[in-house]
């Protein structure tokens, strides 16, 4: 078995910074971020064909579909081109019929049934034992190696005794063994081999071994797809080790007047590998109830077998586009067909039994559409419903039954790294936001931390505290823990975007005196603590963020931003604007906004009291570290020549026919220099940090399955939409996005950087609009694609009437130029192409 | 008796201004919980071991305690220390019926005033329980806790029984009059 450990004492080992970059070679098990190289296009095709994702009907366009396996294929060798350059030929193709072009990748489930992975993996017990203080009750289904009682002290916080009732979070830091690792990657070898042995023998090369091969292979068809698809759509995991273990925690405290010294003190714990471990509060309430009666592992093990019998293998697996495409919506539809795809596979198979995989052609008959229900509607609640999608599609709906009662679970779909368990960035910013409005306090200037003077607002202060890796520590006095747990909850996920990571691996959402030596160890951290006594040690933080009082603190005894190259660099390249870099001795980005930090954050403040949600205010902060992300790599690019923060070469651009160029758009170069300079401290402070060095990892992994490689979209789009240009320049990027934009990927892709909660495809219909005819033409075109897309079709919606007008009237127009022509050609005598604009 | 305690007078908020930070330490059960929440609010409480710490402030003739109570479970007893710095007077609480731990109690003692940062603070003793049969009078106490060893430091034994709050005024008398010395000096 691993060795369990609680994260501090592990974390000795990741704390030398220098392998960092490194470690990207050091892959643990369940760390999906390495890509066979050996994949290539024909491994794709033995992967079984499925059905295209549900055209609507009367809007046959597979070109995209055909292409998905081009894209992947070409992408995996650097040397490439740019993947889409095939597809340019091909589409607008009508629907063809040879099958080989008609693969997809076939829809998943997040959670399979009769996967291995358990939702949960241990339950704890621990108790206040009057003489001995935390002692461990019970485990189950095994002990977790390591410190127990570390573990017992975590589970039962300071003042649990004037609480009836705390919960707590923390994370565990399990290890994988040797063992293990090694197993789990001669498996994947065998697997890999397997794949090839088959592909090459469908090209007729014949293995000696291939007899025994083919039956053990047949029958483990389905778990290489798994593989498969791990490899290919998953994000890196961080690479920082292995996944974490989340620990719920519930401790209760009862009095009881027949024991000694009036009470019993117990808790609870679930731990799980997944982030949302929130949604099992319910199931421990009654658990640990339950357990005060009969304080036996029979106890444990019902309440571990109740969860682990949850059933999420309806729940589609979506990719790394559109998880976020999906975080980023308030739609509640999107990607409602992917719930329908996976009921009906599930109903075809309990129908059947017979391969539901067969593609269905778009051109036949669509399939009978067996009767899925909306969660809550009528006939759900009738009872009419086997299977239902889910009212809100960030939701699959499930149930745990738990001594007979069926516990109602949300679990959310998209699931986003640094994202973990219930909170509120809402509650976190206007707890520190109300006190600096009524009565501002002056910070003590730091460098990396107040990038807008004494004046800075206290949730930057936090923000840029996390992201130059300073220690914060949130502290609730007379808090439960887990509101301070919570707190630092969404710090992480402030900081992070759900695009940075580093931060929730170094999260200690609840911990107390007794790990402060190990805690100190670790360089840059968040904590929650409840005990005011960290509050008189300033040299064990550099930024105390007390819940009560909503008051930051930067420690007096904070360690001075050091003056590094790029800093003098900086100055040294733009004399005019060296003045305003904020550093120690001037406090010259104070008086202006240069970061546009003070907007921004106004801009929050009104959305929340205009009562803009949770959602909202999430997607307005992950637009925040992505700007933030992308003018660092400006900055790179501008002082150092070069930056790992953008992949993508001038030669790769170069290549493109058309409109190129990449990173953040600024109006123009003053302006540019201007937030540089506001900038710099805290970029130069993020350089060296663990959050930086995985980004460059992340970014280098995305590429690898990213399409439109050496097109920067967001670029482009920003183009359009900040700066003034010519209707040739303009004309250019609008050609080179009716040109490239096609697949379904891209489709996402060109979604991502367009979010409905912005401007949409507002920007992008404007083409509709321009002055030169092919543009317009072109510009629908995209739109229509847009439109019949799974995803597209919302944000397609949402267009204004205006612009629809536009798009129907050059329609027509487009139509009848092509019937005057056909009808022209036919009269010439020539037979009639057959391509044709639908 | 103990009502003048727990009501913060305007006087001791025009001049008590600065807070004394006291430290309230002693084995489990000695019954540190209950003296502290009989300062505060002059009501006697029924108390549970405490996890971790409880801390809470009160204005005694125009100063102001910020008092500090640690739970004594000796597996928690290490982080003692971590209370340590800016402490200007220990308490220390001793169950005088439990001769069996008076020892444990004298060594627990002597290493928080051997600690650097404790070299400057007060020592208040209370020699608790003393409605209890049995219980050791302060000359035992002073003796088996080897007060005598202490040399420079000011130190005050006040036998007392804190559910009934007896005891507990004289002990924060001796304290306030000491830190208004330390202060002068």
């Amino acid at each position: 078995m691993a060795t369990g450990q609680h994260g501090l004492a592990s974390l000795r080992r990741t704390s030398s910074v220098a392998n960092y970059a490194n470690s990207a070679g050091s892959r643990h098990r369940r760390s999906f971020s390495t890509i066979p190289p050996s994949r290539s296009n024909e491994i794709l095709q033995t992967t079984r064909p499925t059905r295209s994702p549900q055209p609507p009907a009367g809007m046959a366009s597979t070109s995209d579909v055909d292409r998905t396996s081009d894209l992947s294929a070409k992408g995996m060798t650097a040397s490439s081109g740019i993947s889409s350059q095939h597809s340019s030929l091909s589409a607008n193709a009508q629907p063809r019929n040879d099958g080989a072009g008609r693969r997809r990748r076939r829809l998943r489930s997040q959670y399979p049934r009769g996967s291995s992975e358990q939702h949960v993996e241990y339950i704890l017990v621990a108790s206040f034992d009057i003489d001995r203080g935390p002692v461990m009750e019970h485990q189950y289904p095994v002990a977790i190696t390591g410190d127990e009682h570390m573990l017992a002290e975590l589970m039962l916080p300071d003042q649990a005794h004037v609480r009836n009732q705390d919960w707590t979070i923390f994370f565990l830091h399990k290890d994988t063994s040797q063992e293990e690792d090694d197993a789990e990657r001669r498996a994947k070898q065998e697997r890999r081999a397997r794949r090839n042995r088959k592909r090459d023998r469908a090209k007729g090369i014949i293995h000696e071994s291939d007899d025994e091969d083919d039956e053990a292979g047949g029958l483990d068809d389905d778990e290489d797809d798994w593989d498969d698809d791990v490899s290919t759509d998953s994000e890196p995991e961080g690479g920082e080790g292995p996944p974490l273990v989340y620990v719920l925690n519930l401790v209760n405290t009862k009095q009881d007047k027949t024991v000694k010294r009036g009470a019993v003190v117990k808790a609870m714990a679930i731990c799980t590998r997944h982030p949302f471990l929130h949604i099992y509060k319910p199931l421990l309430l009654l658990a640990l109830e339950e357990y005060f009666k009969s304080p036996v592992p029979e106890t444990l093990a019902m309440l571990y077998n109740a969860v682990n019998e949850m059933d999420l293998s309806l729940m589609p697996k979506l990719s790394h586009l559109e998880r976020h495409l999906l975080q980023a919506s308030d739609n509640k539809d999107l990607f409602v067909e992917k719930f329908e795809q996976m009921i009906q596979a599930r109903i075809a198979e309990e129908a059947g039994g017979e391969d539901v995989l067969q593609p269905f052609d778009a051109s036949n008959e669509p399939p009978k559409r067996p009767s899925i229900f909306r969660s809550g509607s009528r006939a759900h609640i009738e009872g009419h419903a086997a299977y239902v999608v889910p009212r809100d599609t960030h939701e699959f709906e499930s149930k745990v039954m738990y001594k007979g009662i069926p516990i109602p679970i949300k679990v959310p779909v998209a699931v986003m790294p640094e994202i973990v368990g219930d909170f509120s960035l809402i509650k976190l910013i206007q707890n520190f936001s109300d006190p600096h409005t009524k009565s501002p306090q002056a910070f003590p200037l730091h460098p990396h931390l107040t990038t807008n003077g004494p004046n800075t607002h206290p949730i930057i202060v936090l923000i840029n505290a996390l992201l130059t890796q300073k220690r914060v520590i949130f502290l609730g006095h007379n808090m439960p823990s887990g509101e301070v747990a919570e707190a630092v909850l969404a710090a992480c996920a402030l900081a992070s975007g759900g695009i940075l990571r580093g931060f929730t691996r170094y999260a200690f959402p609840y911990t107390d005196l007794t790990k402060i030596d190990d805690l100190l160890k670790v360089p840059g951290f968040i904590a929650g603590v409840t005990n005011p006594t960290f509050e008189h040690h300033p040299e064990w933080w550099d930024l105390l963020c007390d819940l009560p009082t909503g008051k930051m603190k930067i420690s007096s005894k904070i360690e001075a931003a050091p003056i590094t190259e790029g800093l003098v660099y900086f100055q040294q390249q733009n004399p005019a604007y060296a003045n305003l870099v904020h550093n120690s001795s001037s406090s010259g980005s104070s008086s202006n906004d240069l970061t546009g930090d003070a907007a921004f954050m106004a801009d929050i403040l009104r959305s929340i009291s205009t009562r803009a949600g949770e959602r909202v205010i999430r997607a307005k902060w992950r637009a925040w570290v992505l700007k933030f992300t992308r003018i660092a790599a400006a900055f790179e690019e501008s002082v150092y020549g070069a930056s790992a923060l953008y992949i993508g070469s001038d030669e790769q651009e170069a290549r493109l026919a058309g409109a190129h160029g990449h990173g953040y758009v600024w109006v123009d170069e003053a302006t540019k220099a201007k937030e540089l300079a506001g900038n710099v401290t805290r970029i130069e402070g993020w350089r060296n940090t663990r959050s930086y060095y995985s980004f460059i990892q992340d970014v280098a992994q995305l590429y690898t399955i990213r399409p439109l490689k050496g097109l920067d979209l967001a670029h482009l789009h920003d183009r359009l939409r900040a700066q003034r240009l010519t209707p040739a320049q303009s004309k250019e990027i609008y050609d080179t996005l009716a040109k490239y934009v096609r697949s379904y990927d891209e489709i996402c892709l060109l979604l991502s950087v367009a979010p409905e909660s912005q401007a949409g495809l507002f920007y992008i219909a404007l083409g509709l609009f321009h002055k030169d005819r092919d543009v317009r033409f072109k510009t629908a075109e995209l739109l229509e694609r847009v439109a019949e897309h799974e995803a597209g079709r919302h944000w397609w919606r949402a267009l204004s009437r205006f612009e629809k007008l536009a798009y129907v009237r050059i329609k027509r127009e487009a139509e009848a130029e092509m019937k005057a022509k056909l009808e022209k050609e036919e009269r010439d005598g020539f037979s009639p192409v057959e391509r044709r604009i639908s | 008796m103990g009502a003048s305690m727990s009501i913060t007078s305007l006087f001791g908020k025009l001049f008590g201004s600065k807070e004394v930070r006291i430290l309230m330490l002693g084995l489990d059960a000695a019954g540190k919980t209950t003296i502290l929440y009989k300062l505060k609010l002059n009501q006697t409480m029924t108390t549970i071991p405490t996890v971790g710490f409880n801390v809470e402030t009160f204005t005694y003739k125009n100063i102001k305690f910020n008092m500090w109570d640690v739970g004594g479970q000796d597996k928690i007893r290490p982080l003692w220390r971590h209370y340590y710095s800016g402490t200007q007077g220990l308490v220390f609480v001793v169950d005088s019926s439990d001769h069996a731990r008076i020892k444990e109690a004298r060594t627990e003692l002597h290493r928080i005033l051997n600690d650097l940062e404790m070299s400057d603070c007060l020592l208040l003793v209370f020699a608790n329980k003393q409605d209890l049969a049995g219980a050791m009078d302060i000359k035992t106490i002073t003796e088996k806790l080897e007060l005598s060893k202490l040399e420079k430091r000011p130190w005050f034994v006040q036998p007392a029984i804190a559910i009934q709050g007896e005891g507990l005024t004289e002990g924060f008398g001796w304290l306030s009059d000491n830190i208004k010395n330390m202060a002068k000096k």
